[in-house]
């Protein structure tokens, strides 16, 4: 008897899983960054000198990102 | 260069009646910071301004007040001479004030004669198509008069109530007026109400309306004219006064500065006490003009800086011109505090080398280049020219490291050998070299560095970066607490890290086998040990930074990436797709072109901002976190930068 298999082709889950690392970390930092970026701004029209320390606070979940990217070149 | 300017604490005493000299000298030198004084019990009071602040903050007003009405701009203007401008500042003042006041007033009741005229009209409109006098609508005893808009003609309506009316129907503005006697007025206007009537107020003139309308434009016209009239006076008297009062502006703000110090400064019955700050290598200089102002009357001081007055050190940075620019960067962040290395020195090569390494295209680099050098030349802001200073410094590293890569607007400049075969690069004939086999991920290094071929290689690569930039960090760390709190504290507090760092690498020699590894584990306990001693808890909280920082460097790569990506996108979209190079050239050809204008100056504007908002990054949180303390406060001196004027 002859069965049929259906297979999935590695290289296609490969691609996911790269998808899903650089979606959902992307989600992560957009997420964390948007809390702080609304803070830093009010932050900021209050005083304008906090501009240095408000664009470090935002870019710093930008990490979770880079990591997933990092990641998703690693698994492709 | 890696520190701040070295500042010496002054205090310069003297008799009051050399006091406005001694200000005035100082105003003028632009090198002594005041330190404002507050009263205490030491029996001194604060000083009262000089006797002619009334009359100078009181033309200051004026002459504000007249620059507001003008509306008058601060663009650069020709600089005159103080004294001219003094000597005819009285006269002009008056003169302007009166031709002014009187521009101002008749404007003001043109525009409002404007607005009733306005008003009015809206009010005649509606009557226009009733050939009735004005007059007529009022003044009855026994009749009711309704005037207003409705829906349809009410005339049948009205007939079937009352039988002796007299109606007036205009079908195109929908206006009725309606005349019956004042019994039946209830009636009707209830009748009316069901007519979705609305009352309209009779305008209060005589006449026919359609007569009023006309002489009412007529006389608009006369008044816009007029207006207009007022207008162009009040705009050449801007241009012919401009210059005056920008310069007087300034020379009385100068004046009312220099009235004002008292205020700043401690005085007794008959001396005086200014108490401030001067870089050291202009002391001499600040003794000598004093002396001269003064007749070596004032006397002037040198006072030791105690160490908890360290923080209230004005800082001045002491940087070189071509370094300079990036204080910008580091006012944005914060300025160094006193003793501290002033780190604008290593950020002028990191920061423009991280951004080269990300952009890394010849193309952008020089079209970003010459945008800067126009912004450069146009504006003449001092701090747009610093910024137009850091972005080229950083399209010149961008263009060395596009020759590295090989990059132009994304396209290769050497032809690429892949698996798929060789694809052509941008210059015909020119191949790439293979040089040597990358120890990661077989990749192969080549001449150009094909980036998006070696991306495993470029990872390590940029980690490694990032450790180099990260333990630079520690060592200017370490230097920092070595000056302020002695060694042992800066080994334990930055050295540690730097130990620790050695014992992981101890641990994978050992983990290789060239090593016994309980050394590197013995070191990274040392480390360890010394880590919490120097910094506490925190220490341990942050060991994860150690790989996280370095690892936090990909960016360079991945951004990198990132914007070669929509270069070749927005290539093989304009001359792939849409046109190929080599067929006849068509409409197709425009489009092509248009989109790769346009997709390429979208991403000349992402170039500048993605990687230099993530090389700006790695320096402030990476970087700045392992040292930098900052919260100096501006060396800003008595004085005023002129604009305006020259003496």
């Amino acid at each position: 008897m002859v069965t049929e298999t259906l297979y999935m082709d590695p290289a296609g889950l490969k691609a996911i899983g790269a998808g899903i690392a650089i979606g959902l970390t992307g989600l992560g930092s957009a997420i964390a960054e948007k809390d702080i970026g609304s803070a830093a701004i009010g932050a900021m029209t209050e005083n304008e000198s906090l501009f240095g320390k408000g664009l470090i606070l935002t870019v710093i979940p930008e990490t979770i990102v880079i990591f997933g990217l990092v990641v998703a070149i690693l698994i492709i | 260069m890696l520190e701040v300017k070295q500042m010496n604490r002054a205090v310069i005493v003297g008799h009051k009646s050399i006091f406005r000299e001694t200000v005035d000298a100082l105003h003028k030198a632009k090198l002594f910071q005041i330190e404002d004084f507050n009263e205490d019990e030491s029996g001194l009071h604060i000083g009262r301004p000089f006797d002619n602040i009334d009359e100078v903050s009181k033309k200051l007003i004026q002459i504000r007040s007249i620059a507001n009405l003008l509306d008058i701009d601060e663009a650069s203007s020709k600089k005159q001479d103080e004294q001219a401008v003094l000597s005819s500042l009285d006269d002009n003042l008056t003169k302007l004030d009166a031709e002014i006041d009187q521009m101002i007033d008749q404007r003001s009741k043109l525009e409002n004669e404007l607005k009733e005229i306005e008003s009015l009209k809206k009010e005649l409109i509606p009557f226009v198509n009733i050939p009735l006098d004005l007059d007529l609508y009022r003044g009855y005893e026994h009749l009711s008069v309704f005037s207003g808009s409705v829906k349809e003609d009410i005339e049948s309506a009205v007939s079937k109530i009352i039988s002796s009316y007299e109606i007036f129907y205009d079908a195109v503005k929908g206006t009725v007026v309606l005349f019956v006697t004042s019994d039946r007025s209830a009636d009707v206007s209830e009748l009316l109400a069901e007519y979705a009537f609305r009352e309209l107020r009779v305008p209060n003139v005589s006449g026919m309306p359609s007569d009023s309308l006309s002489s009412i434009a007529s006389k608009e016209s006369t008044l816009l004219k007029q207006l207009e009239k007022i207008d162009t006076d009040i705009e050449s008297v801007k241009q012919k006064y401009a210059d005056f009062i920008l310069a007087s502006n300034e020379l009385l703000s100068i004046e009312v500065q220099k009235s004002e110090a008292p205020l700043r400064i401690a005085t007794s019955d008959s001396t005086f006490v200014i108490d401030g700050w001067v870089p050291q290598e202009n002391y001499a200089e600040l003794e000598r003009i004093v002396e001269s102002a003064t007749n070596g009357r004032a006397f002037v001081s040198k006072e030791e800086v105690k160490e908890e007055d360290e923080k209230d050190i004005p800082i001045e940075y002491n940087n070189s011109k071509t370094t300079a620019p990036f204080q910008e960067v580091m006012d944005l962040y914060s300025r160094p505090s006193y003793k501290e290395i002033d780190p604008t020195a290593l950020i002028f090569i990191s920061f423009p080398l991280f951004y080269g390494m990300i952009l890394g295209d010849m193309g952008y680099a020089l079209f970003l280049m010459t945008v800067a050098f126009i912004i450069k030349k146009a504006i003449s802001s001092d701090t747009v020219k610093s910024l137009m200073n850091i972005l080229i410094y950083c399209q010149i590293s961008a263009f060395l490291f596009g020759i590295i890569y090989g990059e132009a607007f994304g396209f290769s400049i050497a032809s690429v050998h892949t698996e798929h075969g060789v694809t052509e690069g941008l210059i015909k004939g020119f191949e790439t070299i293979t040089l040597f086999a990358s120890p990661i991920a077989g990749e192969m290094i080549t001449y150009p560095v094909h980036r998006t071929h070696i991306v495993m290689t470029m990872i390590v690569v940029t980690v490694l970066v990032g450790l180099l930039h990260v333990n630079l960090g520690y060592i200017v760390g370490f230097i920092n607490v070595n000056k302020k709190h002695g060694f042992s504290e800066a080994m334990f507090e930055k050295g540690s890290w730097i130990v620790v760092e050695l014992g992981i690498i101890l641990a994978v020699l050992g983990y290789l086998g060239m090593l016994p590894t309980i050394v590197g584990i013995a070191v990274f306990l040392i480390g360890f040990i010394m880590l919490v001693k120097g910094e506490g808890i925190k220490g341990p909280i942050e060991l994860p930074s150690l790989v996280s920082n370095p690892l936090s460097y990909t960016r360079i790569i991945a951004v990198g990436l990132s914007s070669i990506s929509i270069a070749s996108t927005v290539n093989l979209i304009a001359f792939d797709m849409m046109w190929k190079p080599g067929t006849p050239i068509g409409v197709m050809t425009i489009f092509a072109i248009l989109v790769f204008l346009l997709g390429h100056g979208l991403n000349s504007v992402l170039s500048i901002i993605a990687p230099g908002l993530h090389a700006l990054r790695l320096q402030y949180v990476e970087f700045f976190g392992k040292f930098y303390e900052g919260g100096g406060r501006k060396y800003d001196p008595f004085g005023f930068i002129r604009k305006h004027t020259e003496e």
